[in-house]
């Protein structure tokens, strides 16, 4: 109880960094309640490399890389919110929208590959946009605001496709699943996310949406619109999740939308299981990705174990919830 | 406070009416005795998930119970299959099953609020990974078990019989909503629930077992669901896997409605009874008007971000960065 008020109380960390020891610390620092994600990320490729007879061909990494492309690229969506101190339960059923967008656009309106790409895009932007509002601007509770702002883009999905079918501009499928050498394409999209976010870190920016998602209050009375700062990572976020969006599109090629909604809860499963405190301000993109590679690993894993399916669900389930004991454990010992 | 609470129930009531008027005067036939019995069957089980998840936020630390769905689901077919095991003829196969329904629920309630209380698992997480875990143990169970989870003639006709025109079941809720408003409004208890929601520090200073009263809110909110699925069985006439799934996001906007504060220690049964007479009014209103499923989620979100933010300036403007 007294850590957790002791914590809240701590103003935000932006400290300078001189030097590369010190350099080397604060990486080490920001990134060390991503200890047991990474772990657990370990524990589960090696698992997984020992039941995958071919897991380091460039084949199966580059298909591997496909199926985890999308769920990275969510997850890191979840960790922008998460550390800004807010939730976004409307990130599944976002995907379901942009993805039937994808799809329904082209035979609606004729348009190409491009101009259906730039509307995807320009309603993930608004749909952040609509999220930050009402979260920074109205100051609504993010976890309701964003479910019922979820309802609305699932309703908005079901109006462009009733039924799943329709057809995703195929050059997108054929790009997607490319190899250049032993370099996927489909690694493109992760690393450009990763690329943003970094570059963010050492902006302004980005000090400014951890320091917001750790202390709000005291953010705001040093002269920074903290309104702005959750308007604009809900906008970061919504690129993240239009990348997902895309991604998934090129897999499966065609429109559903019913196949955005698991997304929203595996990405917050995914958040935690990095290390990133629901509390905000808290953890680092690194965990959230390792987080994202431990559930799409571990679906492998009960795949190729030759679980049988009825099994699946409940082995999941025992693995996640073992996976947040032991990230709880870990982070009981103070920083 | 006393102020907000009451202009907080009298907007939902205020809601409730228009949305009923409004369906007079759309639908003729909308408010007639059958629909209305009807409506408050469904308006029921709302309310009992409600209850549920009314305990959990209450008991604060952004308190929530993702795993009411998992937990209905897991009472419903186990109450089921008890009732159907039970010897035919004597009254003993109801009782059973609501006590065999109500220890399983028990159990999840205990290892979640364990789980959130000592290894400190946000409620978000640990309610939903439980969730997933009792779906998936269900999914074995089903396949390895064969039994019969039809719902049996008790059941059904303790969720379908009407005494002079009102569903029994919703003299049940009557009589639950009750208790719980009685429990969190006037007994020590409640206060002790609620003094641990707003402060758990102060709490903890002045003598309450802050885990402990923690821990019997996952229990309770658990329990109240596991039976709800019991009665649920009855009312849908066979118990099924995600029998409770579409609960468990609605029970949270139903509580949230009704004004129980994430942040905990704030929370009213009476206006989340009222929310899910009008969540219910609601969605029966945009069926009734043949709107697809496409346009009810659209006006559904809608109609919820509008409450929001009309609360949101009715009750006035809380802190900078609450």
């Amino acid at each position: 109880m007294k850590a957790g008020l002791t914590e809240r109380l701590q103003p935000a960390r932006e400290q300078p960094v001189h030097g590369l020891r010190q350099c080397i610390h604060a990486i080490t620092s920001r990134n060390s309640s991503a200890l047991p994600g990474v772990a657990m990320l370990l524990i589960v490729l090696a698992c997984n490399a020992f039941l995958q007879p071919d897991f380091f061909s460039a084949d199966s990494l580059s298909s591997n890389l496909q199926n985890a492309a999308p769920v990275i690229l969510v997850c890191m969506a979840q960790a922008v919110i998460v550390l800004l101190g807010e939730l976004d339960l409307s990130v599944g059923s976002g995907i379901s929208l942009i993805n039937c967008v994808l799809a329904a656009v082209p035979s609606l309106t004729g348009w190409g590959t491009a101009a259906t790409c730039v509307a995807a895009l320009v309603i993930a932007v608004a749909a952040g946009v609509c999220n930050g509002l009402l979260v920074g601007y109205l100051r609504q509770s993010a976890l309701i605001a964003t479910f019922a702002t979820g309802a609305i883009w699932f309703g908005g999905a079901l109006l462009l496709m009733p039924q799943p079918g329709g057809a995703v501009p195929e050059i997108l499928g054929e790009w997607f699943a490319m190899r250049v050498g032993v370099f996927p394409l489909a690694a493109i999209p992760v690393l450009a996310a990763c690329a943003l976010w970094a570059l963010l870190q050492r902006h302004r920016f980005g000090r400014r949406l951890i320091a917001t998602g750790s202390s709000a209050d005291a953010v705001f009375k040093s002269g920074v619109d903290t309104r702005l700062v959750k308007l604009l990572g809900y906008v970061l976020a919504w690129l993240f999740v239009f990348g997902a969006a895309l991604c998934i599109s090129a897999q499966t090629s065609s429109g559903d939308a019913r196949l955005g909604l698991p997304y929203t809860l595996n990405s917050v499963a995914a958040v935690v299981i990095g290390g990133i405190s629901l509390a905000g301000g808290r953890g680092s993109m690194l965990g959230a990705i390792c987080g994202a590679l431990v559930l799409v690993l571990i679906g492998n894993v009960v795949y190729f174990a030759g679980i049988p399916s009825n099994y699946q669900e409940v082995f999941k389930g025992a693995v996640i919830l073992l996976a947040l004991g032991c990230t709880f454990i870990g982070a009981r010992k103070p920083a | 406070m006393s102020a907000t609470l009451t202009s907080r129930r009298m907007l939902l009531l205020v809601l409730v009416v228009l949305v009923m008027v409004g369906g007079q005067w759309a639908v003729p036939g909308f408010t007639n005795a059958d629909q209305l019995g009807n409506q408050l069957k469904i308006a029921t089980f709302l309310g009992l998930f409600g209850i549920s998840q009314t305990l959990a936020m209450m008991a604060g630390g952004q308190g929530l119970d993702l795993s009411v769905g998992a937990v209905a689901t897991l009472g419903g077919i186990i109450g089921a299959a008890v009732i159907n095991v039970a010897p035919a003829g004597l009254p003993v196969g109801l009782p059973l099953a609501l006590v065999a329904a109500a220890l399983c629920g028990a159990l999840v309630g205990v290892v979640n609020g364990c789980g959130i209380t000592v290894f400190k698992v946000p409620p978000l997480v640990m309610t939903l990974a439980m969730a997933s875990l009792v779906d998936g143990g269900l999914i074995v169970w089903s396949s390895l078990m064969h039994v019969n989870t039809a719902a049996s003639t008790t059941l059904v006709a303790l969720a379908g019989r009407s005494v002079a025109g009102v569903p029994s079941i919703a003299v049940l809720w009557l009589v639950a909503g009750t208790a719980v408003w009685w429990f969190l409004d006037r007994s020590a208890w409640g206060r002790r629930l609620m003094a641990t929601g707003a402060n758990p520090t102060a709490a903890l200073l002045t003598g309450a077992r802050v885990r402990a009263v923690r821990i019997a809110a996952y229990t309770a909110s658990a329990m109240i669901a596991a039976l709800t699925g019991v009665l649920l069985v009855g009312y849908v006439g066979q118990a099924f896997l995600g029998l409770g799934s579409g609960y468990v996001l609605t029970s949270v906007v139903v509580a949230v409605l009704g004004g129980v504060s994430l942040g905990g220690g704030r929370g009213d049964y009476i206006a989340v009874a009222i929310a899910a007479l009008f969540i219910t009014a609601l969605t029966s209103l945009l069926t009734a008007l043949q709107i697809g499923e496409a346009g009810r989620q659209c006006i559904f979100g809608a109609t919820l971000i509008v409450f929001l933010t009309m609360n949101g300036w009715s009750v006035g403007r809380r802190a900078m960065a609450a």
